[in-house]
């Protein structure tokens, strides 16, 4: 199956790597709520803590996006299609609940939602299309 | 659609990763084909009627709903 848009295989690794990294500390970064102390781990300066929430939004959407587009071991039409249908899945997804927030939340809090929401997109298609191609795998004769 | 690939598979003695092999496709392509969960492109319609040496029309069938 030719596609112009997906990297190699080898990437994918890598990109796995970033994207956990970057969810896993974006949620610290969340739940320790500005105090700096929880990343007090001699690797990040005070420079570093400054933008750590820049470093955090690459890594999710480098990590994320190389996880999404890369191509498989075996890259056939199947899992092209499973790739689009799960896109598609997520867009709607994504602006279903965009739309619910905003007509429920507001101000401050509908500002934390936007920030979610840059990440959203990417995060829904990814575990679905991972769901659909474990779904296929695990669906044995 | 339809499609006689698993009885085809028999007949010639083939597994799902055999045939998934010869025509360069993952078995869990094949698999979703059997099922009928997956219509395969006319390339790969074309290419598993030629390795089971197959008019197409042996191979995939219409449904009523199609």
């Amino acid at each position: 199956m030719k596609t112009n848009y997906l990297l190699p295989n080898k990437y994918k690794k890598f990109g796995w790597t970033l994207f956990l990294l970057g969810i896993i500390s974006g949620i610290v970064l969340q739940i320790s709520d500005g105090k700096r102390d929880l990343f007090d781990i001699g690797l990040i300066n005070d420079f570093g803590y400054e933008f750590l929430d820049e470093i955090i939004s690459v890594l999710i959407i480098i990590g994320g996006l190389l996880v999404g587009f890369t191509k498989e071991k075996i890259e056939d039409e199947f899992i092209f299609k499973l790739r689009n249908d799960s896109l598609v899945w997520a867009i709607i997804l994504n602006y279903v609940i965009l739309l619910i927030t905003v007509i429920f939340i507001y101000e401050g809090n509908f500002f934390t939602v936007l920030i979610y929401n840059m990440f959203t997109p990417l995060i829904f298609f990814i575990i679905r299309f991972n769901f659909l191609k474990l779904k296929s795998n695990t669906d044995e004769e | 659609m339809k499609n006689k690939i698993k009885i085809q598979r028999a007949i010639h003695d083939m597994t799902q990763a055999d045939l998934a092999d010869k025509i360069g496709v993952s078995r869990q392509t094949i698999n979703a084909m059997e099922k009928n969960k997956y219509v395969p492109s006319t390339v790969l319609s074309l290419k598993i009627a030629k390795l089971f040496k197959q008019p197409v029309e042996n191979i995939f069938f219409l449904e009523d709903e199609d």
